[in-house]
């Protein structure tokens, strides 16, 4: 990092820990009006229980909606919390310090908005358990292992389980010094409690280097999974068009991959904005997840790309019929306009441009538009696929989403947002020993006039060296 | 005999190195003194021995029981209902692979997050003598010993130049 | 004292060992290792162009046979394939952390580079190809869409994939001069006899000022950008008009992808055994060290660990849904005769290095990356031939016209090899590692410049009680 304010340890406790200990004015207003919005959806979703999926547009043959759109768009978006702190904590990138815990933490939140939306979706959620959990609850009938609907949950419950783990564990210096800084003797209590007693030991501190390390590294598998794993909720059948074809896997994570570090770019600016971290958050911080999304962005039009030539190289005319209505035709055709523009055509060709990447207002809406064309692509992998699914022209249908539905996708939104308000009034968002870290390793080097920035790095253990090969 | 727990707090590093160099010449062992930071050093930066520890055992551990539990469900279930669909055999390697493949890594992940938390000695019911100005960026120096020892420990935490402050705990 | 650390701001300035009596020892040790060619050099040279011309017999035998006969093509292409696999790949290990700033490349990237000029070779090998590739009049399936469009000339894939083949070994000489001009600077002034001459005529000029380093930094970038791009092309390219075209039925978007990481995991396993030899045989134990094999232990690592999940990507959704033509395909490739050649590769490429390089003292090691790495690299020639021989097995037999395979239609042996075969296998893998050896007598195999660029940015110093390494990074 080229930019850096170096800061006391004493400094880094008071803006980072500022609004957890206190509660800043626009909090309360903001947790409100989610809150809100949380409720109206889950209001939505019980009138929906009540009168059954009628209420929504799923009808024969569009059995999926935006519901699943909305499904595979959280657990991408989810896939960048890890990618970003696991791989940047693996290569040692000095400009993930602060943004590690805020992306993990957006992982968990947009996993459990991730599952919440297919439970909505079936209609009678407490069924669910009959056919994913591996008990025999009626008549002899276990679930169906071989269905990749029992896939999904075995991947995406292990990388919630594991996504919280990782965070806990993490947190765990962080909530030490909260302990250290409450005032209130009930609050104190509580951190305490949290916190297992962590008080800074070198054995403490190296299980914590090898925890984000280890971690990381187990992690990461489970990453590429999860997301391959829903995408074979739609390759592995034959039946829809477009749906059939081997790349969805890598597709669909590199997918995930610039939606959610998109997301995260997001989460940076807000961060800046709403709670004054600029002197931790700096352009330069920017300016490197800028590179990184020119990068993710070029490789997922590249896989796009791919998707699109293999469907026509089939020479299935219902195959080409299906990419027709995907991107000629009303309402698609226009929507799939937007989804190219705004994931790719606008964004890339901006943040190839300094000015642009170290900009926190072009870089918040750049990446707002990345968002809305990766949620539009889902919607045009699921719906018009559907649409054509069978071969008797009779059977082929619309869809039009419902109030209900608008107003549960909206209450994933706002739950996700919420989710980060209240973990950020009760855990700091950016990792202070992470920050200190990095200022206690920094040094500076001086090549002619100029000055270098350094830092530590633990490489091998010395006694490697002096071992004789 | 219950034993006592005194901490030095230092302003500088070499001074919490010093310490250390004083608590060894007056006869305490390894296990008796840490260093407390609020941050984590380079490993040996006090003059400390490297933590020993046995973290790699317990994803392995755990990858074997999430894997056996994994297979366990996949062909229980399947042999339990043997239900033939879209014409794959009832023993699909395919599909049980990628359950037992969320299995293992299930446990091995959690069975890291056990190890963690064991190897770093948590969770610790009584903080004995702590300071709060150890997150502020104090270093600490506590040893852990016998009642008749602690003024020993004093002395030597002092001949390295505390803050001016002693503070003394039950382990 | 401080009286309250918890103010305390500190950015300690660190000294670097960058004298010019540093840098002359780094560059008179490095030189020093570059002038001497020892006796069981010339041997091992000699060894591989008895190879190499044991190749050239092949080839030409091969071509005297004709091209009619497209089922005993299938070793040919595969030797083709191997090479483009493993040696253009290898220089992704010089771009890819020189982008990202890693230090750690430093004395391995021009090893990684030098590889390229073995694409010269490969080259050669690819001429044939452009006479055994059918037209697109055949009614094959193609990228082309040939019927689909009017006026696509039906020799679309022979222009497109040379142009591409050609355009990616210009790319990879081009980034291994503008890599090695400060070196041939370093020849002109301070090497003797045909090293002098020719480092000077191939430094142009090159007199280190600041816009020259400006310029060399800058295009080393963006030639390195379009390399990477060019080969995912290339991949594309081999994989599709080469490969999947020939098997009717085999509709695999996701291989060429699949094909360009195989490459890449072929490049790392390259880089790790030349590496290996030089370090042990060449002299440069000094300067190539523990860190370049855990470095590349862990990309190796993870590589493989990706193996795996594409290769099962593509298998999943085509066995899982039952299509006779899929199932077809599988039988071909995986199931059937192909079936022992297949759990072999599996455990080369994918089982040994998940369950070695999994453990830390393996990685930090210096054998156990190079076992693995040669682990991959025979997987890897396997899978290629795999894969390769049974599309040409199938392109030469009647059904190849068709839109879909019949299981009956697979062919139930494994197409065998011809003498020429062999005789082309062996000689151009000997011709490549021998053009590599060659190469090194003029281009220094480890970088000097980049070492000495190294002493701008790395220092060891004393931290209170123990010794770290500080890194910097300039840009």
């Amino acid at each position: 990092m080229q930019e850096h304010t170096q800061l006391s340890h004493k400094q880094i406790n008071e803006d980072l820990l500022k609004d957890v200990l206190t509660v800043p004015k626009w909090w309360l207003p903001a947790v409100s009006f989610l809150g809100l919005v949380v409720l109206t959806g889950l209001g939505a979703f019980f009138f929906m229980m009540y009168h059954g999926l009628g209420v929504t547009g799923l009808n024969r043959p569009v059995m999926w909606g935006v519901f699943i759109a909305n499904f595979v768009f959280w657990i991408g978006i989810s896939h960048a919390g890890i990618m970003i702190s696991a791989i940047l904590r693996l290569t040692q990138a000095e400009w993930r310090r602060p943004i590690t815990r805020a992306a993990e933490v957006m992982t968990v939140f947009s996993l459990i908005a991730a599952l919440h939306t297919p439970l909505m979706h079936v209609g009678r959620p407490w069924r669910v358990l009959y056919w994913i959990f591996p008990y025999d609850f009626s008549r002899g009938i276990w679930p169906n292992v071989r269905s990749p609907f029992v896939w999904d949950p075995s991947a995406v419950g292990t990388y919630l389980i594991a996504s919280s783990l990782f965070v806990f564990v993490c947190l765990l210096p962080d909530i030490a010094i909260l302990r250290d800084r409450a005032k209130k003797p009930i609050v104190k209590k509580i951190y305490a409690q949290m916190a297992l007693g962590f008080r800074g030991t070198p054995r403490q501190w190296k299980l914590q280097i090898l925890a984000g390390i280890l971690l990381s590294a187990l992690v990461l598998p489970v990453f590429v999974s999860v997301h391959s794993i829903v995408s074979w909720d739609f390759a592995v059948l034959i039946g829809v068009e477009g749906w059939h074809s081997t790349i969805f896997a890598p597709y669909f994570i590199i997918g995930a991959i610039h939606s959610g570090v998109s997301a995260v770019a997001m989460l940076m600016a807000l961060s800046v904005w709403l709670y004054g971290l600029d002197k931790y958050i700096k352009p330069d911080h920017f300016d490197a997840i800028a590179r990184l999304l020119i990068v993710v962005a070029t490789t997922w039009f590249f896989f796009f790309f791919l998707e699109w030539v293999y469907a026509l190289y089939t020479l299935a005319p219902p195959e080409i019929a299906l990419r027709e209505l995907q991107a000629f035709q009303w309402p698609y055709g226009p929507l799939f306009a937007i989804f190219i523009i705004t994931s790719f055509v606008i964004p890339v060709p901006l943040w190839l441009f300094k000015r642009v990447r170290r900009s926190v207002v072009w870089m918040f809406w750049t990446t707002v538009l990345v968002n809305i064309g990766m949620w539009l692509e889902r919607f045009l992998i699921v719906i018009p696929g559907l649409i054509r699914r069978t071969h008797m022209t009779f059977d082929w249908g619309t869809y039009h989403p419902s109030i209900v539905e608008i107003l549960i996708v909206v209450e994933t939104f706002a739950f996700v947002c919420l989710g980060m308000l209240l973990f950020a009034k009760v855990l700091p968002l950016i990792p202070l020993f992470d920050v200190k870290e990095g200022m206690v390793n920094r040094r500076l080097i001086k090549v002619g006039r100029r000055v270098i920035p350094a830092t530590i790095r633990e490489g091998l253990p010395h006694h490697y060296y002096e071992k004789k090969q | 005999m219950a034993k006592r727990s005194v901490l030095g707090l230092y302003s500088e590093e070499d001074s919490a190195a010093d310490a250390l160099d004083n608590l060894r010449e007056a006869g305490f062992e390894e296990g008796d003194y840490e260093i407390l930071t609020g941050v984590p050093y380079p490993e040996g930066t006090f003059g400390e021995a490297e933590p020993e520890h046995k973290l790699y055992r317990w994803p392995l551990i755990g990858a074997a029981c999430g894997f056996t539990i994994a297979l366990l469900i996949t062909a229980g279930t399947e042999l339990a209902y043997p239900l033939i669909t879209g014409g794959k055999p009832i023993l699909s390697i395919p599909a049980m692979a990628i359950i037992m493949y969320e299995g293992s890594m299930l446990g091995a992940i959690i069975f890291t997050i056990i190890g963690i938390i064991f190897e770093s000695r948590l969770p610790r019911i009584f903080m004995g003598a702590y300071s709060e100005k150890i997150t502020e960026g104090h270093i600490g120096v506590t040893v852990t010993t016998e009642e008749t020892r602690t003024d020993i420990a004093e002395t030597a935490l002092n001949k390295a130049g505390t803050d001016g402050e002693i503070i003394r705990g039950w382990e | 004292m401080v009286n309250n650390p918890g103010d305390r701001v500190l950015e300690p300035y660190v000294e670097t060992d960058n004298s010019v009596e540093t840098r002359k020892a780094v560059s008179d040790g490095l030189l020093g290792i570059h002038n001497i060619t020892s006796n069981r050099f010339w041997q091992f040279a000699a060894l591989f162009g008895i190879m190499f011309i044991f190749g050239i017999v092949g080839f030409v035998w091969k071509l005297s046979l004709g091209f009619d006969d497209k089922s005993t093509w299938g070793y040919y292409v595969a030797v083709f394939a191997f090479l483009m696999t493993t040696s253009s790949a290898a220089p992704m290990v010089a771009i890819a952390p020189r982008i990202a700033n890693s230090h750690w490349r430093r004395p391995i990237s021009r090893a990684a580079e030098i590889w390229t000029l073995a694409g010269c070779l490969n080259l050669i090998l690819y001429i044939p190809l452009i006479w055994l590739l059918p037209s697109l009049e055949n009614g094959r399936r193609s990228l082309w869409f040939y019927g689909q469009q009017e006026g696509v000339p039906a020799y679309s894939p022979h222009i497109w994939a040379t142009l591409a083949i050609v355009g990616l070994v210009l790319l990879g000489l081009s980034l291994l001069w503008l890599s090695t001009l400060p070196d041939f600077a370093v020849l002109r002034d301070q090497g003797e006899g045909w090293k002098k001459k020719w480092g000077g005529k191939l430094a142009l000029g090159w007199r280190g000022t600041s816009a020259q380093w400006n310029w060399q930094h800058h295009r080393m970038g963006v030639v390195g950008a379009f390399y990477f791009m060019m080969l995912v092309f290339v991949h594309f390219f081999i994989s599709v008009e080469f490969l999947m075209v020939h098997v009717p039925g085999w509709i695999d978007s996701l291989y060429p992808i699949t094909h360009a990481h195989n490459a890449l995991q072929a490049g790392v396993a390259t880089v790790m055994l030349t590496m290996f030899f030089l370090r042990q045989f060449g002299g440069y134990k000094d300067y190539i060290g523990l860190d370049q094999f855990w470095g590349l232990g862990k990309l190796l690592l993870a590589l493989s660990l990706l193996w795996f999940w594409f290769w099962f990507s593509s298998f999943n959704v085509f066995w899982y849904g039952g299509k006779p033509s899929e199932q077809a395909v599988l039988e071909l490739l995986v199931k059937g005769p192909y079936l022992y050649l297949f759990i072999t590769i599996f455990i080369l490429v994918f089982i040994l290095p998940w369950f070695t390089m999994i453990w830390n003292p393996v990685r930090r090691s210096v054998w156990g990356p190079a076992i693995l790495a040669t682990s991959v690299l025979i997987g890897t020639l396997l899978d290629r031939i795999r894969l390769y021989v049974a599309s040409w097995d199938v392109a030469g037999r009647s059904m190849a016209k068709e839109l879909e395979m019949k299981m009956q239609d697979v062919p139930t042996k494994i197409q065998t090899p011809g003498y020429e075969d062999i005789f082309i296998m062996v000689g151009f893998i000997a011709g490549s590692i021998l053009i590599f050896m060659l190469a090194t007598r003029l281009i220094p195999a480890v970088n000097l410049w980049e070492q000495k660029e190294m002493l701008l940015y790395k220092a060891e110093i004393q931290f209170h009680r123990t010794k770290v390494t500080v890194m910097g990074k300039s840009r």
